[in-house]
């Protein structure tokens, strides 16, 4: 559920098709992310599900399962 | 009556806020029925400032923002950490279309990345650019990108050049505009990898009218209406360009105070000279709207005096009547649809 519309909030900001976007996927290297986009997707996944990521965490993220992580651990 | 354009302005952004900007949204709704002024920050501080001035007060509203975005924080940690400052509470407005424009002479770092993030990106649109105008020997030219993408890649310049011409086009009235590319020669091959990656793909764009490289000198004489760079580039032209026309002004006033006779020849030419240096001054043209955006953002010199706020608002209702972002979202998308066919 939650990499769902994790996956719905990335290929809209990196105009990307969602099949591209999987748990091992990481943000700069396989979908050409740089930081501003990365921090786009961040406030749109706390808008999303309602909650804060800590910015040292969030500086954490590489891969779309540790933004999974972060929203499990955030939502929990 | 034609439609009001609601603007959000950042009363606290700025090196003479909120003094200059309260002044500059008194003489645009002198100046303006159709707009409304949503004024964003420190209501006290704001409230204080308006008392001084009379003014149709149903078109000026305040919205407490309680904190203030300083130009030296870390953007992206002030836009995440700052919720209630005037810049985050202005652009939220954009966003959930309660204001058409949002106007601040406040960072830029920080007004870039809420404009990316918070008011967000038109879909297809790369980077959103910012564009100021600035004076030329033939009138103006339009300098894109000149500080909003630091290692830009060949497809955003051509997006650059796109929205540029838009603008120019649909906003200031230019037909046809030209479009060159900042280089640091005539010819296809000169240029570092990325304009020489870039030439060749804006030659090939049929909905632009690309006249090839542009070379620095030239860009004062009016070379090209729509001038394309990378932001690093662009900035560092507009700040020369800032720098050499106030140092010659300089130069020019202290030759002419030298002797009695050049004092009275002086003051003879101040006049003519006081026009001449009207039509080159950049505050004329109020701000850098931040093209690409699903909103009009504009940012204006942080040192920006209540003229140049002011005509920053005016300028706001001219993007919304043109459908500048409209026009934007429908050429990406045709380019976007063009480049599906041909895979």
């Amino acid at each position: 559920m939650e990499f769902e519309k994790l996956q719905d909030i990335i290929a809209d900001v990196l105009n990307v098709q969602k099949d591209e976007i999987k748990p091992e996927t990481t943000f700069v290297d396989d979908l050409g992310a740089d930081s501003l986009d990365i921090f786009q997707i961040i406030m749109g996944i706390e808008e999303e599900f309602d909650i804060e990521i800590d910015n040292d965490e969030a500086e954490k993220i590489v891969t779309v399962q540790d933004a999974v992580d972060q929203i499990k651990k955030a939502v929990d | 009556m034609s439609e009001i354009t609601r603007v959000a302005l950042d009363g606290m952004g700025g090196d003479n806020a909120p003094g200059e900007i309260v002044k500059g949204a008194v003489e645009a709704v002198r100046l303006r029925k159709d707009i409304r002024i949503l004024l964003t920050g420190q209501e006290e501080k704001l409230k204080t400032e308006l008392a001084k001035y009379t003014y149709p007060e149903d078109q000026i509203e305040i919205v407490n923002a309680a904190e203030v975005i300083e130009t030296a924080e870390p953007p992206v940690k002030a836009i995440r950490g700052k919720k209630d400052s005037s810049i985050v509470v202005a652009m939220k407005m954009v966003k959930k279309g309660e204001a058409d424009a949002f106007v601040s002479a406040g960072s830029t770092g920080a007004v870039l990345v809420g404009g990316q993030v918070l008011v967000g990106r038109i879909k297809g649109v790369e980077r959103p650019p910012l564009a100021p105008l600035f004076p030329t020997l033939k009138g103006f030219s339009l300098l894109i990108d000149c500080g909003a993408n630091v290692d830009a890649r060949p497809s955003h310049l051509v997006q650059f050049a796109k929205m540029g011409s838009i603008y120019m086009e649909s906003v200031m009235g230019k037909k046809n505009p030209t479009v060159g590319i900042v280089n640091i020669g005539a010819e296809e091959e000169k240029g570092n990898a990325l304009v020489k990656e870039t030439f060749p793909l804006l030659k090939a764009c049929r909905d632009i009218n690309f006249i090839g490289s542009v070379e620095a000198r030239e860009i004062p004489y009016g070379a090209a209406d729509v001038i394309v760079c990378e932001a690093f580039v662009g900035n560092v032209i507009l700040k020369l360009y800032e720098g050499v026309g106030g140092a010659l002004i300089k130069k020019i006033k202290s030759g002419m105070m030298t002797s009695l006779r050049s004092k009275i020849g002086g003051l003879l030419v101040k006049p003519a000279l006081k026009a001449t240096m009207k039509d080159f001054d950049a505050g004329e043209y109020g701000g850098a709207p931040l093209l690409g955006l699903n909103g009009l953002v504009v940012k204006t010199h942080g040192s920006s005096k209540s003229r140049e706020v002011c005509n920053s608002i005016i300028q706001c209702v001219t993007f919304k009547e043109q459908r500048i972002n409209e026009k934007i979202r429908e050429a990406i998308q045709t380019s976007q649809e063009e480049k599906e066919k041909n895979v």
